[in-house]
């Protein structure tokens, strides 16, 4: 019923997007995509692309039970996401051609989860 | 509804990527999946970017309305247009691409609202009410946000129920229909100002780059500081959890909001977040954030781990932001130090980062290996014992790998190509010798590696030519945010090497936490005092700087002279090797000590060490990992620490014999005798070896070894005697003398006395201290202090022992009431003589005067040695014949003899009324004397001897009881009987002396207090009957056992024992010789009396004895 728990036995393979931050089980990236990137991203069915999107290296895990009324989802510039698990932050650099891509192509701003973008505040 | 929702969201992302790339396909996506909730989202997102929103919808009414709008008045028309003209433009829109972001997004949105309606129109009928309100409130929150103008979001409002219920509307009959037209002319107006075009270039210039972006770009813009959290925010609670679950905590909440998602008790709060970690401070909570604090409890109730009742924490608004710092993980570069903690076998061991991969979360790295290359698995296997994967056992020191060895050990498992020298050796790489392995990024410790120069050096070394290529660039940048283990101390000359104070030179004067303050001394800053966090600091020094290096690296302790420096690196000149070093200036401290280190480990310069059990050493030089001993045979060897068995320390007391026989100690100045004559100061006594210290030497530090034999003192410490024929002083090698220290040579202290302490209960004065000249009485002893109740103040104070003069009762003169002689009294003579001062030795030792050399008293002279032994009272002791006299040689004690014979006796009689008592009863120990003391006995004897002697007698007899007691005692009674034996002659004041006389005959039976003698005497004077037999009997017995029981006078026994027969032959001679004799008599007699008088103990016999008297 509840596709976002994640038994401890299975949190081992959990990843993180390092767009937006989703806390999923590798299984899931790989069958379902990332739900709020998948767009540009294209995770599904993609390991490569996992590998090089998400990141197994995440801390500070933050459930979403409403993602609009949420301060922290704000202040984690996660609404407008969906409800589920995210990380606070994700280690890891995002490749740079996707990054590109995703700046220009889709006109967007990268933000990194991986604590860089803070210090610029 | 749970398992739908994020589907829908998926949709929902979709139909906004739609904007940049759209297809038509989502549309109907959207038009299937749109459902209250994915409005309720949309409108929200609108209304948090209500500009954008208005703009379009403005926009789009604006270009569509100039064809339509007069034609179609109401706005219902209008909408049904709008619609079917989107979604017209929505098929342009996919064809236009990218361009028309703006457009489309406008459009999306219309379409979507519209087809909501379209769909769930009658659904929505029924809850428009509701939702309305709803929506109305959460457009005022979004609007303190974003600040947008209220007559946008009133439009927004209207146009939302506007559009969402256009037939309601239509139905209702146009319930908004004046707020409609209004909003119908100010579009116009719009319109009308700005041709389309050029509104729409606007708007892209405006929104182009964010409206793309909804996904998370949109929210990139917004600046962190826009959104710190306000009153209308939910509050976050923290609330503990257990430790190490909050990850697990964080899933459950989110199984049941999922859980309960759609039914009617839905999860209440927002959201959950934990930021645990073994390292984190955060640890054992999750924050929870939520309206009210009793959502929480509803959502965690029953949750595992977490424990809501307990105390929640509501975070503070301005404290919020901080739950969710991120502070980024530093990069890894290539060359930077880290350390592993992954496998198990290399926890803890330092790695160089070779290349990190691109997502930075892979690291090749290179270490030692720890290899055994099988080793522990065969010995394992031998042992038969399966290998436990959790236990990894003893580690294998770090080497580098080693083909040779893996071939011989598993050839099997070894591929690899010798040119390059890259190996694969059961599964592991190795390279240059090095093992090479990528490893995850969280199994490596990336902050606080500080890697040791040394261990660095072991990287460094492994280049092929063997030159050291140590970058100690990266180096520094690996220690760089080690800085917390850069200590600075007050004093330390710092350079501001960072920060707004850059350039800035000072002296630390406070170091506090990681703030330093400084006093600056150049610049135009200079003499203010300044604050810095130690992070922007480093040690500064200048060329010619006398350093020591204090850490971090293997140099550590090495001394020498800064030569360069190069930003934070300091080249310096070892005072010790005259070699450079370079290391970091962190590392570095002014040097106030010259020269090399002079200590490794527990071990210093001139430290004296066993090398082996039967070889001490002297260390005369030390180095980095070993030293140079001087061993006791004056062979030099380098040791390593490892080497030494232990350090001897130092023995201050340690004392050896010059070839004088003057005794050296240590610090003496002593030369060699012969040879060189090498002078020096000892450092060191072992047993026969001395260690001698020369500044006159450098060889070995100026360490030299010789025999105590060998040696002639020049100065001893402390000006002591150096006089080559004073000897040494053996008092001080006396352990019989040691252990009493209080004794000194010219004279025992009274024997160690056992049972009650005599002290008691007599009355003193104090002689000493604050207490001087008060009289008192002692209440308590130990051995060195009394407790003495005063007279004069009702207190009872502590007095040493030695401090009191101890008082007669009654007459206050100062008695001795340790003194033997106090029942010698009795036995007096004798006995006192013996008791007092020549204590149980003298007699032997003794003076060796030849005389009586038994009895010999030193000075006394031959004459009465025995008596008058230490003092004059050898003189006297003719005065026994006095009687009178005699009374003097007692001392206090006797004192109360002193009293004319007759008197003295009568004195005597004191003393059995008391006064002796004391000294009685101390004599006493034996119980014999208490029965003296007491008179008890006494009276007995009083009986006997009052019978013969009378008064006289009588008085004495306490005395004579005294002396009978023991039967020491008869001995010594007969030496009464002597010495009024003298009495007589001396004045024969006392008709007792007659008796007395007849006593001396016994006199010569005093001699006999010898068992010989004793029995002689006996027979003797009035004695006669009783004496003898008792005497005789009692006293042979009586002697020994009086003296062996005396335990004070251990040796007195062997005196005893001497001295006796010869005194027994004495008595004999004295005997014959009668009066006159009687001085002789004496002599045998003080023996005899001597020990009878000790020998309180026959007392018992004694007691017989008077029994028999009586």
């Amino acid at each position: 019923m509840s596709e976002n728990y994640v038994a401890p036995a299975q949190q081992r393979y959990l990843r993180a997007c390092m767009v937006c931050s989703i806390v999923m089980t590798y299984a899931r990236f790989r069958d379902e995509g990332c739900p709020n990137c998948e767009e540009f991203l294209h995770l599904q069915g993609s390991p490569d692309q996992i590998d090089s999107c998400t990141s197994q290296v995440f801390e500070g895990l933050i459930t979403l039970a409403d993602p609009s009324r949420s301060w922290v989802a704000k202040w984690q510039r996660l609404d407008g996401y969906v409800r589920g698990v995210y990380a606070t932050k994700v280690s890891g650099q995002l490749p740079d051609d996707v990054r590109t891509s995703i700046e220009e192509e889709y006109r967007t701003t990268y933000i990194p989860r991986d604590g860089s973008a803070t210090e610029a505040d | 509804m749970a398992s739908s929702a994020p589907f829908q969201f998926a949709g929902d992302s979709d139909s906004d990527e739609d904007n940049f790339n759209p297809a038509p396909a989502d549309l109907s996506d959207d038009e299937n999946n749109a459902t209250t909730k994915r409005a309720a989202v949309m409108t929200d997102r609108r209304e948090s970017n209500p500009a954008v929103d208005n703009d379009i919808i403005d926009e789009e009414e604006d270009e569509e309305r100039p064809s339509k709008s007069a034609s179609k008045p109401t706005p219902d028309d209008e909408e049904e247009d709008e619609n079917g003209d989107e979604e017209a433009e929505d098929g342009e829109d996919g064809k236009n691409g990218d361009d028309e972001e703006d457009e489309e997004e406008e459009d999306e949105e219309e379409e979507e609202d519209d087809e909501d309606e379209d769909v769930h129109r009658h659904r929505r009928k029924r809850r428009k009410d509701h939702r309305a309100a709803f929506f109305d409130i959460e457009a005022e929150v979004e609007d303190e946000d974003e600040a947008e103008d209220e007559e946008k979001e009133g439009e927004e409002i209207e146009d939302f129920i506007d559009n969402a219920h256009p037939d309601d509307i239509a139905e209702s009959g146009r319930l908004d229909d004046d707020r409609r037209h209004r909003e119908l002319d100010r579009r116009r107006e719009l319109e009308a100002s700005m041709d389309a075009e050029k509104q729409a270039e606007i708007l892209r210039a405006r929104y182009g780059k964010r409206a793309p972006a909804r996904g998370y770009g949109e929210m990139a813009v917004v600046p962190k500081r826009l959104l710190l959290p306000s009153v209308d925010d939910p509050g976050i609670w923290a609330v503990r959890c257990k430790e190490g679950k909050e990850r697990d905590v964080v899933f459950s909440i989110m199984r049941r909001i999922e859980e309960r998602a759609g039914s009617k008790d839905e999860v209440p709060i927002t959201a959950a977040f934990e930021r645990g970690g073994p390292n984190s401070v955060m640890k054992g909570y999750i924050y929870v954030e939520a309206r009210r604090q009793n959502d929480i409890m509803i959502a965690l109730d029953g949750v595992l781990d977490v424990y809501p009742r307990t105390k929640m924490i509501l975070v503070e608004l301005k404290d919020m932001p901080d739950l969710l710092r991120v502070t980024k993980t530093p990069n890894l570069e290539p060359g930077a130090w880290v350390r592993l903690k992954k496998p198990a076998k290399h926890a803890g061991d330092l790695a160089q980062v070779l290349d990190v991969t691109e997502n930075g979360l892979e690291a090749r790295v290179r270490f030692i290996p720890r290899l055994d290359y099988g080793v522990r698995d065969e010995m394992a296997a031998a042992a038969g014992k399966r290998k436990r994967p959790g236990m990894p056992g003893p580690r294998p020191p770090q080497r580098l790998f080693s083909e040779v060895e893996a071939r011989k050990r598993n050839p099997r498992q070894l591929q690899g190509n010798p040119q390059t020298n890259t190996w694969t050796y059961a599964g592991d790489d190795f390279e240059n010798g090095f093992q090479v392995k990528d490893i995850k990024i969280q199994q490596l410790d990336v902050k606080n590696v500080n890697p040791t120069l040394e261990e660095v050096t072991k990287f460094a070394s492994g280049s092929e030519d063997g030159t050291e290529n140590l970058d100690l660039k990266a180096l520094a940048a690996s220690l760089k945010d080690g800085s917390t283990n850069v200590t600075y101390v007050p004093g330390d000359v710092i350079e501001v090497y960072q920060g707004e104070q850059r350039g800035v030179v000072g002296k630390a004067v406070n170091v506090q936490g990681d703030i330093v303050t400084l006093r600056v001394t150049e610049g135009e800053l200079a003499g203010q005092t300044i604050e810095v966090p130690n992070k922007g600091l480093r040690k500064r020094f200048k060329a010619g700087d006398h350093v020591k290096v204090i850490g971090g690296s293997r140099f550590r302790d090495e001394v020498g002279m800064v030569v360069k420096i190069v930003d934070d690196r300091i080249t310096l000149l070892t005072d010790q090797t005259n070699t450079e070093i370079t290391v970091f200036s962190k590392d570095l401290r002014e040097a106030s000590d010259i020269g090399g280190q002079g200590s490794l480990g527990q071990y210093s310069l001139l430290d004296l060490v066993q090398l082996d059990p039967t070889t001490v050493g002297c260390i005369v030089k030390v180095d980095r990992e070993s030293m140079v001993v001087l061993d006791q045979n004056g062979d030099t060897r380098q040791v390593m620490p490892s080497q030494i068995a232990n350090k001897l320390p130092k023995r201050k007391l340690a004392v050896a014999a010059d070839r004088n026989g003057s005794e050296i100690r240590l610090d003496d100045v002593v030369r060699e005798y012969g040879g060189q004559q090498r002078q020096g100061k000892i450092i060191h006594i072992h047993r026969s070896f001395i260690f001698l210290h020369s500044h006159a030497t450098t060889e070995n530090a100026g360490v030299y070894v010789t025999r105590a034999g060998n040696v002639t003192t020049i100065a001893a410490k402390g000006g002591r005697s150096t006089n080559p024929n004073a000897g040494p002083d053996l008092s001080t090698m006396n352990p019989a003398l040691k252990r009493n220290p209080a004794a000194n040579s010219n004279g025992m202290q009274p024997p160690k006395t056992f049972g009650r302490d005599r002290a008691l209960g007599q009355t003193i004065s104090v002689r000493k201290g604050g207490y001087k000249g008060l009289m008192g009485i002692v209440k308590d002893t130990t051995d060195t202090h009394a407790r003495v109740e005063l007279h004069g103040k009702n207190k009872i104070v502590t007095v040493p022992k030695a401090d009191l003069i101890f008082k007669d009762k009654v007459s206050g003169k100062t008695i001795d009431i340790y003194s033997r002689s106090g029942r010698g009294g009795f036995g007096a003579p004798g006995g006192g003589g013996y008791g007092d001062r020549n204590g149980s030795r003298t007699p032997m030792a003794g003076n060796g005067g030849e005389r009586t050399p038994a009895w010999g008293a030193p000075k006394s002279v031959a004459r009465t040695p025995a008596w008058g032994r230490g003092e004059t009272s050898g003189s006297r002791t003719p005065a026994w014949g006095d009687g009178s006299r005699t009374v003097n040689p007692y001392d206090g004690s006797r004192t109360a003899y002193g009293d004319g014979n007759r008197t003295a006796y009568g004195g005597a009689t004191s003393y059995a009324g008391g006064s002796r008592t004391p000294a009685w009863s101390s004599s006493a120990k034996t119980p014999a004397h208490d029965g003296f003391g007491h008179g008890s006995k006494t009276p007995a004897y009083g009986a006997g001897s009052s019978g013969s002697s009378n008064d006289p007698w009588g008085s004495k007899t306490p005395a004579y009881g005294a002396s009978a007691p023991t039967p020491g005692a008869s001995g010594p009674s007969d030496s009464w009987g002597y010495t009024p034996g003298p009495g007589p002659s001396g004045g024969g004041s006392s008709s007792s002396h007659h008796p007395y006389d007849a006593p001396t005959p016994g006199g010569a039976g005093f001699g006999a207090p010898t068992p010989g003698a004793l029995n002689a005497p006996t027979p003797g004077g009035a004695y006669s009957a009783p004496t003898p037999a008792a005497l005789s009997a009692p006293t042979p017995g009586a002697w020994q056992g009086g003296w062996g029981s005396a335990a004070d006078s251990a040796p007195t026994p062997a005196a005893v024992g001497a001295p006796t027969p010869g005194a027994s032959g004495i008595g004999g001679g004295i005997g014959g010789g009668g009066g006159g004799g009687g001085a002789s008599g004496y002599y045998g007699a003080p023996t005899p009396a001597a020990y009878g008088g000790v020998p309180e103990t026959p007392a018992a016999g004694g007691e017989m004895r008077n029994a028999d008297d009586d």
